[in-house]
């Protein structure tokens, strides 16, 4: 029973918080179901700072807690829901009964069995693994999430220098979430983890099959998710309670609503001529600017790769709307394609900063007492990262025969590229922002303390499977889709029923 | 009946990926077998150490000793797993330590530790002298 409660909570705060940066509901499946997709992790991200801050501010009172955010999430959706003006979300996608065709229906039968094999290895893994499967679970995630429900006022305990193999460092969004749902239920139960790892690993499925439907339809979504679903590292990482597939979702939670978001000020901007309505039509979207912001603040609260995405993605953004002159044809205008952004992840980097200054110990990548800095300067280390990095490429998702990544640039070549009547903002700087999350990455292995092939060996895999969500979302939509509905309509044209 | 480029890419990139869709299958742990699979990290943590744990204090510091080389690292990792919020320090030099070990003690263990308790199946709890002295002595 308490355990519904405190997944009804969750839900509720994610939901609210949702509908509170969404526009306006379209009564569409797509606007649903990324809606509730992004609900579970941003619910899960509030659930994550509530309790933390409850540690910090030593109350032991989370149900009142709860409610109280619960409230406070409510007041401000029903205020701001009679202040906003109706918003029509039309993205630009060409409505065809695809499914109808035997092109449709091959493409729904694949991804009906991609799915079912998906859930049923994921049912398998929990089951055979409760506590995780992999030393991070229950070395990392888990035990800190025990440290923070069983220590009761002496939580802190668990932050000590003396277990730098746990990385106290690390943040604590998953943890504290699982700690959180633990005081509901008032034991340590290992399904809390499993569960969260499932929900996430589907929760990022269902977000960029509806992402993508929203601006392609729903074959090209289904083609997406298809690619996700047979990863099998996504899934088998997904649901060992590791950290790197809530990452994922998040980074893809905050490109989808970016994309979303640019991609409407562009139709609307195509749509006005004068610079008032500019502005106005413009003004429109601060909400998911918002949301896109707090979802790049919950990654940076996951892991610390997801603060690197953070400072590559309000990089990007700061380029492309100083080199793109439609989404800000002015000064006032420019500030605002980033000030929601920017503002948005100011909690998640509060909260961060006060951890990792007043609570946690020093991480172990740049707390060596040597300096980094002759690495730099070493080619022999550029050569072996680029070299991991192209094997990588063809290895992280633990595909069967043809890698993923391959197909998809098989595909590209196939296919071709989409051309769009403008350039598109939100593409550009999602792809510059995973480009400098990259390169981040690759200077973190430059001047890594450990040995290098031995960091690579065992971390590499699973930052490429943090973007690789992304990824497939902004590979679907650059690539040619008018071809499948060529071939659609004239298959439906050579039907015998049609002539 | 024609095909364009993107509908056979399409019908030929939903093949290949079933495919590995296929591995998660192969790969993924049998119903039939799961009746009988162990749990192994519960059994090597919250099992293995529960007589253990309701001995030892609630939080603090405790010591921890365990077969040589870095295979047994994961043992030690279990046993904070297990025994969190109590700090596990991967060292001999705290009032109580806990072994942990194969089977049986090892020949030769740190001087200035005394076997307080055995619970069987290679885990034991050490004390230093003056804490047995003072355990004593109450």
């Amino acid at each position: 029973m308490m355990s519904l409660l405190a997944a009804l909570l969750c839900l509720a705060c994610g939901f609210l918080l949702v509908c509170l940066g969404w526009p306006q509901l379209r009564p569409t499946f797509s606007d649903y179901l990324f809606i509730a997709s992004l609900s579970v992790g941003v619910g899960l991200g509030v659930f994550s700072m509530v309790f933390f801050l409850s540690l910090l501010l030593d109350t032991a009172r989370f149900l009142l807690v709860d409610f109280v955010v619960l409230a406070l999430f409510l007041i401000a959706f029903f205020g701001m829901r009679i202040q906003r003006a109706a918003v029509s979300l039309v993205m630009p996608v060409e409505q065809i009964s695809e499914m109808r065709t035997w092109y449709g229906r091959l493409v729904m039968t694949g991804f009906a069995i991609a799915l079912g094999c998906a859930l049923y290895a994921a049912a398998m893994r929990l089951w055979a693994y409760p506590h995780g499967d992999g030393w991070d679970a229950f070395s990392i995630w888990n035990l800190r999430a025990r440290f923070l429900f069983l220590g009761g006022a002496h939580w802190r305990d668990g932050f000590t220098a003396s277990l730098p193999w746990s990385h106290p460092d690390y943040p604590l969004l998953l943890p504290a979430a699982i700690a959180h749902f633990w005081v509901y239920l008032g034991h340590d139960a290992p399904a809390v983890p499993a569960v969260i790892g499932f929900l996430f690993t589907f929760s990022t499925v269902a977000l960029l099959f509806a992402a993508l439907s929203l601006f392609r339809g729903r074959t090209p979504a289904m083609l997406g998710a298809i690619a996700l679903l047979a990863t099998p590292s996504f899934i088998e990482q997904g649901t060992s309670q590791y950290a790197d597939v809530p990452l994922s979702f998040f980074i893809l939670a905050s490109i989808a609503l970016l994309c979303i978001h640019d991609g409407l000020a562009q139709s609307e901007l195509a749509r006005s001529d004068s610079p008032q309505e500019d502005r106005k039509q413009t003004a429109r979207g601060p909400g998911l600017l918002a949301l896109a912001g707090l979802a790049a603040g919950f990654a940076a609260w996951t892991k610390n790769e997801g603060l690197l995405f953070l400072c590559a993605m309000l990089l990007a953004r700061l380029v492309t709307v100083a080199r793109c002159g439609p989404l800000g044809r002015d000064w006032f205008s420019g500030v605002r394609q980033i000030a929601p952004l920017a503002l948005a992840a100011v909690p998640a980097l509060l909260l961060i900063a006060g951890f990792k200054h007043f609570i946690a110990p020093p991480g172990d990548l740049f707390s060596a007492s040597a300096s980094p800095l002759h690495k730099l300067l070493e080619p022999a280390r550029y050569w072996a990262i680029l070299q991991w990095y192209v094997k990588g490429f063809f290895r992280f998702g633990r595909w069967l025969l043809l890698p993923g990544s391959l197909l998809l640039v098989g595909y590209y070549f196939a296919a071709g590229k989409e051309k769009y009547a403008e350039p598109q903002a939100g593409i550009r700087m999602s792809s510059l922002a995973l480009a400098l999350t990259l390169a981040g990455y690759f200077a973190v292995y430059l001047v890594t303390p450990y040995d290098i092939f031995w960091h690579l060996r065992f971390s590499l895999t699973r930052l490429f499977l943090q973007l690789w969500p992304s990824s497939i979302f902004l590979f679907f939509l650059l690539v040619k889709w008018s071809e499948a509905k060529d071939s659609l309509a004239e298959l439906r044209r050579n039907a015998p029923d049609h002539a | 009946m024609t095909y364009s480029k993107g509908t056979t890419a399409s019908a030929t990139f939903i093949l290949c990926c079933l495919v590995s869709s296929a591995r998660l299958l192969v790969d993924a742990p049998s119903a039939s077998r799961l009746k009988n699979f162990p749990d192994k990290v519960g059994q090597r943590s919250d099992q293995r150490f529960a007589a253990l744990k309701a001995v030892l204090p609630e939080r603090g510091v405790v010591g921890y000793i365990g077969e040589p080389g870095a295979p047994a690292l994961g043992d030690y990792y279990l046993t904070q797993y297990a025994l969190a919020p109590l700090v596990v320090d991967h060292s001999a030099n705290h009032s109580l330590v806990i072994g942990n070990f194969s089977n049986s003690i090892p020949s030769e263990p740190p001087p200035h530790l005394h076997l307080k308790k055995s619970f069987g199946e290679g885990v034991f709890l050490f004390a230093t002298e003056a804490t047995t002295q003072r355990t004593t002595s109450r």
